[in-house]
């Protein structure tokens, strides 16, 4: 296999300084050596890193972004020092990479308890973006993408203490090669949901990396999923628990169908120390139709005892005793397949942008039933 | 015309790697009007009884007939028998997440208006009529909103199997041990929803395996199903004397 490469010329910003694994050997070398571990190679064994990685120097647009003109919120366009505490280059390579290449990115900064709804719309590859969540605020952040060719977004999201932020994202679009890169790090008693809503495209990747960084965070993650025909979708979910009394919860839900390829992996990784923690996940897969490709994997990395962590992955079809339910109502074959697929991917859509999800999703939300 | 006939039936459960003959050629025949029970010891045949009439998978007809007001079922999908008139009430109902109990309602009704040619009901009067019939047996209309039978106890489910069997108002009602993990409470609720759907136009199949639900619907015949086939059938009297006596008298 020929090594990954950076597809150019690459200098270390100013502002990496602080971070770790950054400071010993000159940046190229060490992007090449986590690049080419066997680590990423895994990460990456279902969707070609090189499109991905090819990509990370292209240009990149601002988002289109409305709700910032309100009280506690501060946008700059920076090149100054961000450092980014808790950031692992050799967890996402792509990312560091694509942020050193980035000739500018957009900070938020969130001062203040916020009232109403931060958008940020992604028509392209958008320049990287850190919000920072100050102690106490919080924030409701809706992430759509629009997408209709190859496209990269990077977001870095840092939580202060006692920080809130509700961040609901559709990427519903038929986008060509489309990645996106969600770095959430949790200080103490911060808390974070995230309301997922995807379909396949021509290869969707979303890669989540949550970091519980301070006592008593709390983190949910909730992600409905479409692949149909001949789309594809790559969700590596990473959730680190770093500190003690941490609560995480991960329900994921995808449709599988005609063709459709889609893979998950969720590593959960409960480091020394973090005791009292709880974390759980669910990964659930539908097949239906013909065809279908579903890989999951859970992966558990615990290093302390008392805690309390539940890992689930199934890959299914429909129920049987259920489908005999609804038939047993005169409700018909093909309906009743609709309604049982639509309920599974239901229980995975809410928050602010669920109305899009629904329609898009399971074509429809029935309405006032 | 019997509402219901069920002639020489045989049938088979269908296990992981064969089939175990249940029913041995069962009659039973079922007027407009009536209702008749079940009775017998486990293993005998009642919910096979109940699940191949209403086309449950997992079950193979090795021979007879059962019509529907002279329409065979036997070769019928689930859906298309239940568009016909038949409703079984299930003795464990599924619980369906994501799927509202109103949604599964509407849906229902729809089909049934659709297959039969008549007219979708309107929304906004089939929500009332639903809510009502809910507070009627006792249900939170609350839980509408909800998954189908979602967090439901026991009794719940009975109950909604009930408001379901109100609100399809079928032909032919066949109740597989509805009576089973209710309290005396839940019971009169379950059995006054039975006495209300009853009428001179439709009929019911009770299968239970204790005489107390019969003081609440009274039958007009009692069976008793032993090794798949019907050994003795009378009167409300037949149940008392099997409370007394037990099955083995008679097998």
């Amino acid at each position: 296999m020929a090594d990954l490469t950076l597809p150019a010329e690459l200098a270390t910003p100013d502002w990496l300084a602080p971070t770790p694994n950054a400071a010993q050997t000159p940046l190229p070398e060490a992007l090449h050596r986590a690049l080419n571990s066997a680590a990423h190679r895994e990460r990456w064994k279902y969707t070609k890193a090189e499109v991905f990685l090819g990509a990370t120097h292209t240009a990149a647009n601002l988002p289109q972004i409305s709700g910032e003109q309100q009280p506690g919120i501060d946008l700059q366009q920076t090149t100054k020092p961000v450092p980014l505490v808790g950031f692992d280059l050799d967890q996402a390579p792509e990312a560091f990479a694509r942020l050193c290449y980035a000739s500018n990115i957009l900070t938020i900064d969130i001062s203040a308890p916020t009232t109403e709804i931060l958008t940020l719309v992604h028509a392209s590859s958008t320049v990287p973006v850190l919000i920072r969540v100050a102690e106490g605020a919080s924030l409701t952040l809706n992430e759509i993408s629009d997408c209709d060719s190859d496209a990269q977004q990077t977001i870095w999201i840092d939580l202060a203490a006692n920080a809130e932020m509700k961040h609901s994202r559709n990427a519903l679009d038929t986008a060509g090669a489309h990645w996106q890169y969600l770095n959430v790090r949790l200080q103490r008693d911060a808390s974070y949901r995230l309301h997922n809503h995807v379909t396949g495209c021509a290869s969707r990747r979303q890669d989540i990396h949550v970091l519980m960084d301070g006592q008593g965070a709390e983190a949910n993650l909730i992600s409905a999923g479409s692949v149909e025909g001949k789309t594809a979708l790559d969700q590596q979910f990473t959730l680190e628990h770093r500190q003690p009394r941490g609560r995480s919860q991960q329900t994921i839900h995808n449709i599988v169908a005609n063709g459709g390829k889609c893979s998950f992996n969720g590593r959960i990784h409960i480091h020394a120390g973090a005791a009292g923690t709880d974390a759980q996940l669910a990964n659930r897969n539908l097949g239906m139709g013909e065809h279908a490709t579903i890989n999951t994997k859970p992966e558990l990395e615990i290093y302390t005892d008392d805690v309390s962590c539940a890992h689930g992955a199934t890959v299914g079809t429909i129920s049987q005793e259920a489908l005999f339910y609804l038939l047993s109502r005169g409700i018909d074959q093909g309906a009743a397949q609709a309604l049982l697929s639509q309920g599974f991917l239901r229980q995975c859509i809410d928050g602010p942008l669920a109305e899009s999800a629904l329609e898009t999703l399971i074509g429809g939300a029935s309405v006032g039933l | 015309m019997s509402l219901l006939n069920v002639s020489d039936l045989h049938a088979s459960v269908i296990t992981d790697d064969q089939t175990q003959p249940i029913l041995k050629g069962l009659n039973l025949t079922v007027e407009a009007g009536e209702v008749h029970a079940i009775m017998g010891p486990n293993g005998s045949g009642k919910s096979t009884l109940a699940n191949v009439v209403s086309g449950r998978p997992g079950y193979q007809v090795d021979n007879g007939a059962a019509t529907l007001e002279g329409s065979p079922l036997l070769e019928l999908e689930p859906y298309e028998r239940a568009q016909l008139g038949v409703f079984l009430a299930f003795q464990y109902p599924v619980e369906i997440p994501g799927v509202s109990n109103m949604e599964f309602l509407k849906a229902s009704i729809d089909s049934l208006a659709r297959a039969r040619g008549e007219e979708q009901p309107n929304t906004a009067q089939f929500m009332r009529q639903v809510r009502e019939l809910a507070s009627s047996l006792d249900l939170d209309p609350a839980f509408l909103k909800r998954g189908v039978n979602e967090g439901f106890s026991g009794g719940e489910k009975k109950r909604n199997e009930i408001m379901q069997l109100l609100l399809l108002d079928p032909k032919l009602a066949v109740l597989d041990e509805t009576d089973s993990g209710l309290d005396i409470d839940a019971l009169k609720v379950v059995a006054e929803g039975v006495n209300r759907y009853r009428s001179a136009s439709n009929g019911v199949v009770l299968i239970t395996h204790y005489q107390r639900l019969l003081d609440y619907i009274v039958p007009d015949f009692v069976h008793v199903l032993s090794n798949g086939q019907i050994i003795e059938s009378g009167d409300k009297s037949l149940a008392l004397e099997l409370e007394a006596k037990g099955y083995a008298w008679l097998t």
